[in-house]
């Protein structure tokens, strides 16, 4: 266990990672703000909203933690058998020069700051791009499903349930992240060559640093801020993402997206937050599942992908064979 | 009880502190000179038993045959061919030393190959196996002559036709099959053994070293380095061979570079080169040779002990991987210069430039990266997969304009090329030496390093290690 906290404390301390603490702090404040301002909540049940034991310390939160701790050391074992960005990189660069017989030097073309802008803004939005997409196959694909299931068995949202997630669906953001950050990486070093830097603050990309202080940690939490409708159609609210773990049926695979929400405006899977709407978290009551426990977090999921893929597989004709002996 | 017995300890590595602050304030760096004469067969007056002459000649050699290398005039010169073949296989007395010599203030002692050591050649020390890197299937000696008669009736040395800078190639891989060779494969492998030039017994009859002393000084003169390059910093040594900084160079004050003790060669050259970029590896070489050196010494003209010549062997070992890794780096820098050099070329070509200085430097950066690949196959350790995967990735030349590359000799000796591979591909093929040799050698100045600001840049982006959800 020593090995797990070792590794997941320093998120707290790094910038690029969502639960960092000035990160929490802000969205603290800005919660506090909204239930103040917008709400015209008093003091003591700002207070109590925010720190309700329900939601920090409930069984699913326990559940929560405890998937964060395993993970950590699930993925430190994990790590180097992933796919690495940088063999997608040397991958993406080697292919360019093929592609273009050659380097042609763009560097001298766009002044320095725009480069980096350029590269800093294409790497968000492919980033959420590819989030959108994973995401909405996540639900669509029965097998994929099985394991994004763990993170909405979540019955109260916390920012650590951004935690709760399947290891099996950790190897895939993983090869998504990978895929992105490789790709665009390598393109924009293959044109621009050292002119090319991130723009950050705090050691972090501009864009996620923005999203995550602006309370990317309210996603989940019972907090339901909303934005004005023109602009949920743009970027996501907090109060829509819940929307996402909702479990009634007309929010069933509705707001895929992650910092933006134009993706789900493109193809169709947008819906808009309600003023005040009353929303349960959870699995819907037809899903079995056994909630919050180690079994049902790590063991189910595998046991359904399973059943899943031996039912996909004895509809192949040829494999017809295994099913009659 | 603790404390009692922690307190002596306590003092005790003050002690040890204080005298290593002023050890280092204090002590002067060790030069390789002045050992003892120790061999108890040896009743002359001599009172040191340093001795590397014939490798400090042997380095003229060297540097002189780069030099008339590139002293062509694009016809079929036998005067220049049999001068050449005089300084790589002739013992003949009276040859004079064509590199290095005097410049301006920077004067050199030596004007003769004799005055340093007489009837020494290099063909008798080249590496003697099949050099895979180079077309023809040929030995290490059929190379050099091949490319000594190419050389003779090129253009200063180049060969548009095929992209082959004879001067770099000469020089690059002699530096492996003279020099590298001889001393990791020869006089810090075999004669290290237990029973091959003992140390109890004169390397050869009547000579005031013993077989151990003298084997270990011959590798020390393969490697290079001037005799007091512990005193020097990596730019010091490097300027020295530039002819540069005559005041650090002087060692002995006597207003002359001696080319025997004063000078910097070929590989310790190399290793100053890598170390201005932050390696270690030209003290780390000649600190492993002065403390070996040492170690025999001490042993006073007996033979060496099981455990003096494991610790001795411990210091081959340091040599041996950091001397791999100083060509490994040069080769590295040479093919991050070749990656440069196409980028140059496709941007003339695109703009109908005159591309001829272009390729004639691309040519001579593709002979030094050649030359050192061929170096590293001359150590005795077979490269295994590396080397064969290094020797496809760069053939047998470097790719042309037109998109042909050398693909071997024919029967008349003449290199034939063709083939149809594009610069961008040829490209690719640099980046993936870059990578091989890194990964292969460990390497760390790694200079021209292509990808390493893409490198850099993903860092930036930061790990994506864990399972988070959106
Ligand atoms: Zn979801």
């Amino acid at each position: 266990m020593q090995l797990s906290i070792g590794e997941w404390l320093p998120a707290f301390f790094n910038p690029q990672k969502r639960i960092f603490w000035g990160y929490m702090l802000s969205s603290i404040f800005i919660a506090f703000l909204w239930l103040r301002l917008v709400k015209k909540t008093n003091l003591i049940s700002c207070v109590k909203q925010i720190f309700d034991p329900q939601v920090w310390i409930s069984r699913s939160a326990m559940a929560d933690y405890k998937v964060m701790m395993i993970n950590t050391v699930l993925m430190v074992i994990l790590s180097p058998r992933l796919l690495a960005k940088a063999t997608v990189a040397y991958l993406v660069f080697d292919s360019m020069h093929l592609l273009f017989d050659g380097r042609p030097f763009l560097s001298t073309i766009l002044p320095q700051w725009m480069i980096a802008l350029s590269f800093t803004m294409f790497l968000f939005l492919l980033d959420d791009f590819a989030r959108y997409w994973l995401h909405r196959w996540l639900h669509k694909v029965p097998i994929l499903w099985s394991f994004h299931k763990v993170h909405h068995s979540a019955t109260v949202l916390n920012p650590f349930t951004v935690f709760r997630t399947h290891p099996i669906e950790g190897v895939l953001f993983s090869i998504r992240s990978a895929l992105v950050q490789g790709f665009t990486t390598a393109v924009f070093f293959f044109f621009f060559g050292d002119k090319v830097t991130l723009l950050m603050v705090l050691g972090a990309s501009v864009f996620t640093f923005t999203f995550n202080f602006l309370g990317s940690n309210l996603r989940h939490s019972p907090v339901s801020i909303q934005y004005w409708r023109n602009l949920e159609r743009i970027v996501m609210s907090p109060a829509q993402h819940q929307i996402h773990h909702s479990n009634a049926k007309e929010h069933i695979d509705k707001n895929f997206g992650v910092a933006l929400s134009v993706w789900d405006w493109m193809f169709g899977t947008l819906s808009l937050s309600k003023a005040d709407e009353k929303l349960r978290f959870g699995l819907s009551e037809e899903q079995s599942y056994k909630l919050h426990t180690l079994e049902g977090l790590y063991i189910t999921p595998l046991k359904q992908a399973t059943e899943i893929f031996l039912r996909f597989v004895s509809r192949i004709p040829h494999f017809q064979f295994f099913k009659n002996t | 009880m603790k404390i009692l017995l922690t307190r002596p300890g306590l003092s005790f590595s003050f002690i040890i502190a204080i005298s290593l602050i002023f050890g280092c304030v204090f002590a002067k760096p060790k030069m390789y000179s002045s050992f003892p004469v120790t061999e108890k067969s040896y009743n002359g007056s001599k009172k040191d038993s340093t001795s590397y002459t014939g490798q400090m000649a042997r380095h003229v050699l060297h540097n002189s045959l780069k030099k008339l290398a590139g002293k062509g005039n694009g016809k079929p010169n036998s005067a220049l061919k049999a001068k050449m073949l005089s300084y790589y296989s002739g013992k003949d007395a009276g040859r004079e030393i064509i590199d290095p010599t005097s410049k301006g203030d920077f004067k050199i002692k030596q004007t003769m190959v004799d005055q340093i050591s007489k009837g020494k050649n290099l063909k008798g020390k080249t590496y003697k196996g099949i050099i895979n890197g180079f077309p023809g299937q040929m030995t290490g000696p059929e190379v050099f002559e091949f490319m000594i008669d190419k050389a003779s009736s090129s253009n200063k040395g180049f060969d548009p036709l095929t992209g082959y800078n004879y001067p770099q190639l000469i020089s690059k891989f002699m530096m492996g099959a003279v020099f590298y060779s001889q001393a990791v494969d020869n006089y810090l492998d075999e004669k290290m053994g237990a029973d091959n030039k003992p140390n109890n017994k004169p390397y050869k009859k009547g000579a005031h070293y013993t077989g151990k002393e003298h084997s270990w000084d011959e590798a020390f003169g393969y490697f290079g380095a001037p005799a007091h390059a512990m005193a020097l910093s990596a730019k010091q040594a490097y300027g020295i061979a530039k002819k540069k900084d005559m005041k650090v160079a002087d060692a002995n004050g006597d207003g002359m570079i001696d080319l025997y003790t004063e000078m910097t060669y070929a590989h310790a050259y190399y290793a100053a080169d890598s170390d201005k970029a932050g390696t270690k590896y030209m003290h780390t070489i000649v600190g492993a040779f002065i403390k070996g050196r040492q170690l025999i010494t001490e042993a006073n003209g007996a033979a060496l002990t099981d455990q003096q010549r494991a610790q001795l062997m411990g210091y081959v070992k340091t040599i041996k991987s950091n001397w791999a890794q100083v060509i490994a780096e040069a080769a590295f820098k040479y093919a991050g210069s070749c990656y440069k050099d196409l980028e140059k070329l496709r941007t003339i070509v695109e703009s109908n430039g005159d591309a001829s200085k272009a390729f004639a430097a691309y040519g001579k950066h593709w002979g030094e990266l050649k030359g050192f690949l061929m170096a590293l196959e001359t150590s005795g350790r077979d490269l295994g997969e590396a080397g064969v995967r290094m020797n496809r990735l760069v053939g047998f030349g470097p790719v042309l304009l037109g998109g042909g590359q050398v693909t071997g000799i024919d029967s008349n000796g003449n290199l034939q090329t063709g083939g149809n591979r594009s610069m961008g591909e040829y490209q690719v093929h640099m980046i993936k030496l870059q990578k091989l040799l890194g990964d292969t050698f460990s390497l760390k100045a790694r200079k021209n390093d292509v990808t390493s600001n893409m490198a850099g840049l993903l860092e930036t982006l930061g790990s994506s290690l864990a399972a988070e959800n959106d």
